[in-house]
């Protein structure tokens, strides 16, 4: 707390150089400058060592080691690794038919390198739709099968790692264009009935909780159809995600749209350049580049919430973990599965975010 | 002067509405006939009929005999109340951890990085889950409750406690409880006239919280005021009597506090780092002690900066408690997923679940909006 009674060494006369401090006593000032300081390390100092001593303790010095037999972890207080390593094919692919788990594996493959490679400045234009696309399709025949001799896979058995990355990466994809467009509606004001839409589409959306949409696409979407047409649920749900990522995504662009200076919009305009034109080559390329911490933040937000789908029976891989505990021999190993998934969405945040500091402080 | 639109403006325009108004027609045409062949027809009449479903815990009576409206009812004030309760344990952890994040504490500067890190990473979903399976984990059952002194009793169930029954001392209480806000607003304001005008500066908080202590101590003293105390007891499969509040709730308030804490944090370290170095070195050269400072000076600046992303923040807590139905909390949500089962309602059931949301959200965000204009006006 001392960032107010940080003690100033007194300069010496004549002495144009600041005084050195020590690192002992600069640390010794830091945690014991004053009786709060001094109090405060203490609680800390206990606190963090609690936790790291038990934290170790759980997941090294008393845990069942991986190799170890499974028969083992009855015997050990702390984390069971077997119980991992028996299961951790559960917890990335679920139920998706065992000798095929390949495909599910390429599939995420596909999906991660794709991501990857959209990243890459240097592909942000138009290119980035045909890649999508490929990637759809490739993504289809992968998981679905019945083309080129592989094994047909029902959607329901589309479990785990796959179906968190389509739902989390398609609907991102879809979303986006959408939100542009629904963010570009609002900022307008020369179709006034198609603002008032995006407005009353962007609040209302925004409103209520995903949940709630994700349950709109389960009961009343399948409703909305004619009959005879039957929507699976892994389709109602990307759905109704892009609905609801695209009211966010219109807000984070909104506030770049409006940080584009007014002469922005006059040059282009006695430039000669329709809407289209101007919105394309002169306001949206900036309006993107100035929102970008909001996108990031957004597609943060939207790829941890897709953890939501769930609830609505959404098989995710924190349901296949949840799959993988419910086997009654291995039924006390709730936690170590959940740490598996808390580490798979650790690393992943920390790349986009990462990503998103490396691109700001590229274009700034 | 009336602005002219540009013809194709009309036509994009008409042509848009037209498109949505033949889709609206369409999909209302579909439900029209889904629910035909259902043999169901659009109609709010059902929300006075049975429910015959019991919810796990309510502020208000509610029983397998109750309607569906008592029940739904019930289940919004479920949501409200565990949104306040977890807003405000968002604000308390929040503030802790971005105090500390922008002291210059070593320890502190890490814990709170690692906290602040750690939140941002983790989905909420996956925060909740493993919290309560780790809880239920730990507790007991029912029936080997945790005791202390045979009158808090924590299972893996509930949390079992004294309830103070109606009695001339709850009204005493009440009384006591409207009286101290309003007795510290007014003796603060004669406290400050006096300081403006002699430069003595009088305690209020403590000492009138110590005399309404005091009144209350001597009320049980001396017995000027009985207050009956109902115990829970062990009775077969669960306590009687008491208060409960179930641990499915005691979870989600420390998950959701927890998940958005990390959130407040970053958004109170913004605001206290905004206020400028200039601020902290005058109030030290005044004399003001830490504590002072920031509550005099520090503070009251940050807290113009922080309202309107905090009351963002309050949004999406109020929203987010949706999840509770992943623990099996009866939370609006929950209780309509389960009335939809039952009844196959959901276009009337999600209506009235996304109206009510929308009247939360929209009070919250009028809170924070006069909140806001009143602090913000409050001197330049």
């Amino acid at each position: 707390m001392s960032a107010i009674s940080r003690d100033v060494p007194i300069m010496k006369e004549g002495s144009l150089r600041a005084p050195r401090i020590g690192l002992v006593k600069q640390i010794r000032s830091n945690l014991f400058g004053s009786k709060r300081d001094t109090l405060l390390t203490v609680v800390l100092g206990v606190v963090i060592a609690a936790a790291v001593y038990f934290a170790v303790d759980w997941l090294f010095v008393s845990a069942a080691a991986p190799w170890a037999p499974a028969e083992s972890c009855a015997a050990v207080a702390g984390a069971c690794w077997p119980f991992v390593v028996e299961k951790y094919r559960l917890i990335l692919f679920g139920t998706y038919p065992y000798d095929e788990q390949w495909r599910s594996f390429l599939a995420s493959v596909l999906l991660i390198a794709a991501v990857a490679v959209s990243m890459l400045p240097s592909f942000h234009n138009g290119r980035l739709a045909w890649l999508w696309g490929a990637v759809g399709i490739g993504f289809y025949v992968l998981m679905r099968g019945g083309y080129f001799g592989l094994d047909y896979v029902q959607p329901e058995r589309w479990n785990g790692l796959p179906v968190l990355l389509m739902l989390a990466i398609f609907g991102l994809v879809f979303a986006f264009p959408v939100g542009v467009l629904l963010a570009l509606a609002r900022y307008q004001s020369q179709l006034p009935a198609i603002r008032a839409f995006a407005v009353l589409y962007i609040e209302l959306v925004r409103g209520v909780p995903m949940i709630m949409v994700l349950f709109l696409g389960l009961f009343v979407l399948p409703l909305m159809m004619p009959e005879g047409i039957t929507l699976s649920p892994l389709l109602t749900t990307m759905v109704a995600l892009v609905f609801f990522h695209s009211a966010y995504f219109a807000e984070s662009v909104r506030g770049g749209l409006q940080s584009v200076p007014r002469g922005q919009h006059e040059a282009a305009d006695s430039q000669g350049l329709g809407y289209v034109q101007k919105t394309r080559l002169i306001i949206l390329p900036q309006a993107l580049q100035r929102s970008m911490p909001a996108i990031m933040n957004t597609v943060l937000g939207a790829y941890k919430d897709t953890s939501l789908v769930v609830i609505i029976g959404i098989h995710d891989i924190m349901a296949t973990a949840k799959m993988a505990f419910s086997d009654p021999s291995w039924q006390h190993y709730g936690l170590e599965a959940y740490l598996l998934v808390g580490i798979w969405y650790l690393a992943t945040c920390w790349c986009l975010s990462s990503y998103s500091r490396w691109l700001e402080a590229r274009t700034s | 002067m009336p602005r002219r639109f540009p013809k194709s403006a009309v036509v994009w325009q008409g042509g848009f509405i037209l498109l949505l108004v033949f889709a609206l027609v369409l999909a209302v045409r579909n439900i029209d006939a889904n629910l035909a062949r259902a043999g169901i027809s659009v109609s709010f009449d059902f929300l006075s009929s049975h429910a015959g479903f019991d919810i796990n815990e309510s502020l208000i009576p509610v029983s397998s005999e109750s309607s569906y409206g008592e029940v739904l009812l019930a289940g919004a004030i479920n949501t409200v109340v565990l949104s306040l309760i977890c807003i405000l344990g968002a604000t308390f952890i929040g503030v802790v951890m971005g105090v500390l994040r922008a002291s210059n504490h070593y320890l502190g500067v890490r814990l709170a990085l690692v906290y602040i890190e750690v939140m941002r990473n983790l989905p909420k979903l996956l925060i909740l889950l493993a919290l309560f399976l780790a809880v239920i984990n730990a507790l007991p059952p029912v029936r080997q409750s945790w005791a202390l002194h045979d009158m808090i009793f924590l299972s893996n169930r509930a949390l079992y406690f004294p309830a103070l029954e109606a009695g001339s001392g709850m009204r005493l209480l009440i009384v006591l409880a409207c009286l101290w806000p309003v007795s510290i607003f007014v003796l603060g304001k004669v406290a400050r006239r006096i300081q403006d005008a002699s430069g003595t500066v009088y305690p209020v908080f403590w000492p009138v919280t110590g005399v309404l202590v005091a009144v209350v101590a001597a009320s049980v003293l001396f017995g000027w005021a009985d207050y009956p105390v109902s115990y829970p007891m062990l009775q077969g499969f669960d306590f009687q009597g008491g208060h409960r509040i179930s641990i499915q709730f005691l979870v989600l308030a420390a998950a959701l506090s927890i998940y958005h804490g990390g959130q407040v944090a970053e958004l109170v370290r913004g605001a206290i780092e905004a206020v400028p170095n200039g601020q902290f070195e005058a109030s030290r050269a005044t004399g003001l002690s830490f504590l002072q400072m920031m509550r005099l000076v520090v503070l009251p600046q940050a807290v113009r900066i922080v309202v309107p992303p905090m009351g963002n923040q309050y949004l999406n807590i109020t929203k987010n408690t949706s999840i509770a139905l992943a623990v099996g909390y009866s939370d609006l949500v929950s209780v309509m997923t389960t009335s939809i089962n039952q009844t196959f309602r959901p276009i009337e059931l999600m209506t009235l679940s996304m109206g009510v949301y929308l009247v939360i959200c929209l009070a919250v965000s009028f809170a924070v909006n006069a909140y806001n204009a009143r602090v913000s006006s409050r001197g330049g």
